[in-house]
């Protein structure tokens, strides 16, 4: 499943605590968390020179905070539709659904949101597999377009944390 | 007699000692001699700067504390902002990279329609 969520409250991000529990679950996770200062912080350091870092710096100029939680799983059924609808709740009001797409083929469900109330616009993305959950939530104007483009490039590397797999008898 | 000629005999006049001071000279010339340093005493000498260097070497410490702490902050500053920046790509490109995949599902399943 593969869904996009956006914030929640007017100028706030989406309360993502619910799925900190997935984390022992998974066998690798990754979370950013860039509010405030430390977003203004990062992106004084994108290089100038570098075209990728170019448009991001361009990209997070209007922005207020990028929240991202990412899990996989070892097997299939370690995350439940109430972690998700526990976000999607959050989107009920301000917000409004502008994709949704179900896979069979993949078991990818993936949802899009964009925020509608307030003047700060805001983008939310659930993205949910049978072994993947991602959901990302962008506070702030975004071009949807220019992320795109910068999404079709690939994720780069980081030192994301590797989780070891619960045992069996757990 | 001039006045010059009374000082002099009065500044020249023959005094007496002090009470007990030929004693104290014997006793002080009869005792035992000032102990000799040893030798490693006498080296200590040349590790023993003098006060100049003992200035230049507090200045110099006193500059150097707040250097490394101020370099020590601004490396500090400058890995954090890193690590922000390098979170910042990933979740962009994270953001991005599901967009990207819904917009082709999306444009996948449009063709599919036009083909029915």
């Amino acid at each position: 499943m593969c869904m996009l969520v956006g914030t929640a409250g007017y100028g706030q991000a989406l309360d993502l605590k619910r799925l900190d529990k997935l984390a022992d679950k998974a066998s690798s996770k990754a979370e950013v968390t860039l509010d405030g200062s430390v977003l203004k912080l990062a992106a004084k350091f994108l290089s100038g020179d570098d075209p990728d870092e170019v448009k991001i710096k361009k990209l997070v100029t209007n922005l207020k905070g990028i929240y991202v939680k990412t899990f996989e799983f070892e097997k299939e059924g370690e995350y439940s539709e109430s972690d998700i609808s526990a976000i999607r709740k959050q989107l009920e009001t301000g917000w409004s659904r502008i994709v949704g797409v179900q896979s069979k083929k993949d078991g990818e469900n993936a949802e899009v949101y964009l925020k509608t109330g307030g003047p700060d616009g805001g983008i939310a993305i659930i993205c949910a597999g049978a072994k993947e959950l991602t959901i990302v939530n962008i506070v702030g104007k975004i071009d949807l377009d220019e992320l795109s483009e910068l999404g079709g490039m690939g994720v780069p590397k980081i030192d994301v944390e590797k989780v070891k797999p619960p045992k069996k008898d757990d | 007699m001039s006045y010059l000629e009374d000082d002099l005999k009065m500044a020249l006049r023959r005094t007496e000692p002090p009470e007990g001071f030929a004693g104290r000279v014997l006793a002080r010339a009869n005792g035992p001699a000032p102990a000799e340093p040893r030798w490693w005493e006498n080296l200590t000498v040349l590790v023993r700067p003098p006060r100049l260097q003992w200035v230049a070497l507090s200045l110099i410490v006193s500059f150097m504390i707040p250097a490394a702490g101020l370099y020590r902050k601004e490396r500090q500053a400058r890995a954090e902002g890193e690590r922000a920046k390098e979170q910042l790509v990933f979740a962009v490109h994270v953001a991005g990279n599901k967009l990207h995949r819904v917009q082709q599902k999306v444009l996948e399943m449009g063709r599919m329609d036009t083909r029915l």
